[in-house]
């Protein structure tokens, strides 16, 4: 172990000493960060046009009765008006909570399994695995996309694709898409059939997991379920935590296969209103953009609680190999 | 080549070059000049029409629609470009879903359209936030003719006194059915008139026969419990308030309910299919329910997505209830620097008889009535002559038009649907839906 890991360690401190070299001069360091700035800068125009400074506008708005069509100098300063009406008499506002919270805790961790047990199948050296790699990354590449959406809807409708497999089986299949007790798991089950991307990830990090820990953990008769639970989940927790934080934040903004399954509205009776969908219509079909820009905030607000949680938990069952916690 | 040609074609011009500096700068004020003038002129002329240099003026016009209407609608200001050759069309078209949308954005980045489509859902909201330009004064002046137009379709474009849109077709509800399929199965035509009992008992008796549910539940159509509503003696909306009580809408659901429980309707999940706006999805044209919902122009739309002859009568009832509603309207962006033109184009695409034949019963029956006349004695499409030919009859029975939905109503809208499916999946007694509506609806238009 410890000869494996020594070349590293020398690498390390050589990679570092040119960098201390160049520490010497403040002047040089300073014209680089400028240098460095000057590189950035069509990223950073970018991101305060397109980003900040909207983003500052909404929380403004957020205060105000903006509906699209006043023009900005015309608009009424509300107080927390919007965020009163949220919290206190928009009932509708909490079932998206619910929505939003069911489908994230429901698609997320079975999003990671799958990704993780299939990452677990592929980093097999065998004949065909990259085609499977490409096959199980596929899905993802389509992403949000509005087309997979579509076909996703056709598939699990009463008469789609989905049933006539089931009633092979003899089976009668459920209208999925249009009962609103189904709506949801239908897109949950699509989130996670795009598992690819954290695939991938969990793959990068299969690799890197010493094969030495593995011959050891056999040596000490370790089974395949012991190795796995005492090698490969605590070496690979720094990538599940990268996952999961993502994921998390992915699944809170899912939008796009639930406007298009119910056609922008939420709907069999509210089954798919995410809360994205709700601020989208609020914001546009209802025209009350000072409150669905109040709804964004307290988003943005909850998500990053969300994160906070998450960094502070991890220090407990994260464990980075190189021994800092 | 360049090296070659540039001694023998430069030396001679090198002299010209050369002359007289003043008349360069003479030159060169004349172009400034002729920039800066109009420019002047154009910030003078602010409030006006603002035409460009040469009296040039194009103008934006933004629609909703399919490729069929964008081609006439292309048609019909080609023509008027020919007679004003001063003006184009910057035009901009695309799916109502999300037409809105973007017409709401582009209005919040102060770039709006002058001209562009909207319908009884927005007028209002527009109208409210003082965005459309009020033509009442177009039309005191005879510069927008409305005098052919049934004064009812005129009224239903006139918001708090003021006229924000004009009709660019009409249109009423109208209840599509599968002749093929009833005639086959020796089975009466619905007909005007007859009472909403009627109409789900023959709807039942066709599911008995056919196994095709007879009509599709549209207890989550506004247009289909405004009717009722109105006959009633009720409306959707009374000045700022609702028109209707929670008991109102309990009896409509459970109207609604009987008829499911007597199967007459399809199951909920399908009704939820064909509540889709979607012509495309109309359960009469994909065969899960012998009839739909619809408004009569539609007919023609519909009749392209099945091989079944369809027909069409007016909703159960008293057929008085119905009313020449503006299918969808022109209105003028009130910041417009071409008002006046903008203006010019709604009256020639409404009054110009060969603009109203190019543009034939696509956004519904032209609003003139002279070319009404006119255009319905052209049209070879039989789906569409039908339509017209109910539409004229149901014509003579309209009652006055209702006032044009208030601000929220889109959220009147989808909280219907949403109350209506509450009850078709069970998970609400038709008086707690009630209840839950009434109250949606209140804070929808507070």
């Amino acid at each position: 172990m410890a000869l494996t890991t020594a070349p590293g360690r020398t690498g390390r401190t050589g990679s570092a000493r040119p960098h201390a070299n160049r520490r010497r001069g403040g002047r040089d360091r300073h014209a680089e960060g400028l240098a460095g700035y000057v590189f950035l800068s069509p990223w950073l125009i970018g991101l305060m046009g397109v980003t900040a400074i909207p983003m500052l506008l909404s929380l403004w708005l957020s205060f105000t009765n903006y509906d699209i069509l006043t023009p900005l100098s015309e608009v009424q300063w509300v107080g927390l008006a919007n965020y009163e009406r949220m919290f206190t008499a928009d009932p509708s506002y909490w079932h998206a909570v619910r929505v939003t919270l069911t489908f994230a805790l429901v698609a997320v961790p079975l999003k990671l399994a799958a990704a993780l047990g299939v990452a677990l199948l592929l980093n097999k050296a065998w004949r065909g695995v990259g085609l499977f790699r490409a096959l199980f990354y596929l899905p993802s590449l389509l992403g949000g996309s509005v087309a997979l959406a579509i076909v996703w809807v056709n598939m699990f409708n009463r008469d789609g694709a989905f049933n006539s497999f089931l009633a092979l089986f003899g089976i009668e299949g459920l209208p999925w898409v249009s009962d609103p007790d189904w709506a949801l798991q239908t897109l949950m089950v699509l989130a996670i059939w795009q598992f690819g991307a954290p695939m991938v990830i969990f793959l990068a990090g299969l690799k890197q997991v010493p094969t030495e820990l593995y011959e050891a953990a056999s040596v000490d008769g370790a089974g395949r379920f012991r190795q796995f639970w005492h090698v490969t989940l605590p070496m690979l927790s720094p990538v599940i935590f990268f996952n999961l934080v993502l994921e998390t934040i992915n699944g809170f903004q899912g939008f796009t296969a639930a406007f298009v399954l119910s056609n922008g509205t939420g709907g069999p009776v509210d089954s798919t209103l995410m809360y994205t969908l709700k601020l989208y219509i609020s914001g546009f079909t209802d025209l009350e953009m000072g409150y669905a820009s109040a709804m964004a905030w307290v988003f943005l607000i909850a998500i990053g609680l969300i994160t906070v949680v998450f960094f502070s938990t991890g220090r407990f069952w994260v464990h980075y190999s190189d021994g800092e916690k | 080549m360049h090296p070659a040609t540039s001694p023998t074609a430069g030396t001679p011009a090198e002299p010209h070059h050369r002359t007289p500096a003043p008349r360069r700068r003479f030159l060169r004020g004349l172009v400034a000049a002729a920039v800066a003038v109009p420019l002047m002129f154009g910030a003078a002329a602010c409030g006006d029409d603002d035409a460009g240099a040469g009296g040039q003026i194009k103008l934006s016009i933004f629609w909703w629609g399919g490729e069929a209407r964008a081609k006439l609608t292309e048609d019909a200001l080609a023509l008027y470009t020919k007679k004003h050759p001063n003006v184009t069309f910057e035009k901009t078209w695309q799916a109502n879903q999300g037409y809105f949308d973007k017409l709401a954005t582009l209005t919040a980045g102060g770039n709006p359209p002058d001209l562009f489509q909207i319908d009884d859902n927005y007028l209002s909201e527009y109208a409210g936030r003082s965005t459309v330009l009020d033509l009442k004064s177009y039309q005191d002046s005879g510069k927008l003719d409305v005098s052919k137009f049934p004064k009812s379709l005129l009224e239903y474009g006139v918001v708090d006194g003021k006229l924000a849109g004009v009709a660019s077709g009409e249109n009423t509800q109208g209840l599509v059915y599968n002749k093929t399929l009833l005639t086959s199965n020796g089975l009466p035509e619905p007909t005007t008139g007859q009472s909403w009992e009627e109409h789900i008992a023959w709807a039942e008796q066709v599911a008995r026969k056919t196994k095709i549910p007879g009509t599709q539940d549209p207890s989550a159509d506004y247009k289909a419990f405004w009717v009722w509503l109105r006959q009633q003696g009720k409306d959707l909306y009374n000045g700022k308030d609702l028109g209707f009580t929670a008991e109102d809408v309990t009896k409509w659901f459970e109207l609604w309910k009987g008829a499911r429980d007597r199967g007459a309707t399809p199951t909920p999940d399908v009704i939820h299919e064909g509540n889709a706006s979607d012509v495309t999805k109309q359960l009469v044209v994909t065969g899960k329910a012998a009839t739909s919902w619809v408004w009569v122009n539609q007919m023609p739309d519909l009749k392209k997505n099945t091989k079944d002859e369809l027909g069409v009568v007016a909703y159960p009832g008293d057929p008085s209830a119905q009313w020449a509603r503006a299918s969808m309207y022109w209105s003028v962006f009130k910041s417009s620097k071409h008002r006046d033109t903008a203006v010019d184009v709604i009256n020639f695409l409404a009054n110009d008889p060969e603009a109203a034949a190019l543009l034939g019963t696509d956004r519904g029956l032209p609003s003139n009535m002279d070319l009404r006349a006119k255009v319905s004695e052209t049209v070879t499409d039989p789906a569409m002559k039908q339509s017209i030919q109910v539409e004229t009859e149901l014509a003579q029975k309209f009652g006055t038009s209702p006032q044009v939905p208030i601000k929220g109503h889109s959220k009147v809208k989808s909280e219907l649907v949403k109350a209506a499916e509450n009850v078709q999946y069970k998970r609400a007694t038709p008086a707690q839906a009630a209840e839950q509506f009434i109250a949606a609806c209140k804070s929808a238009i507070a």
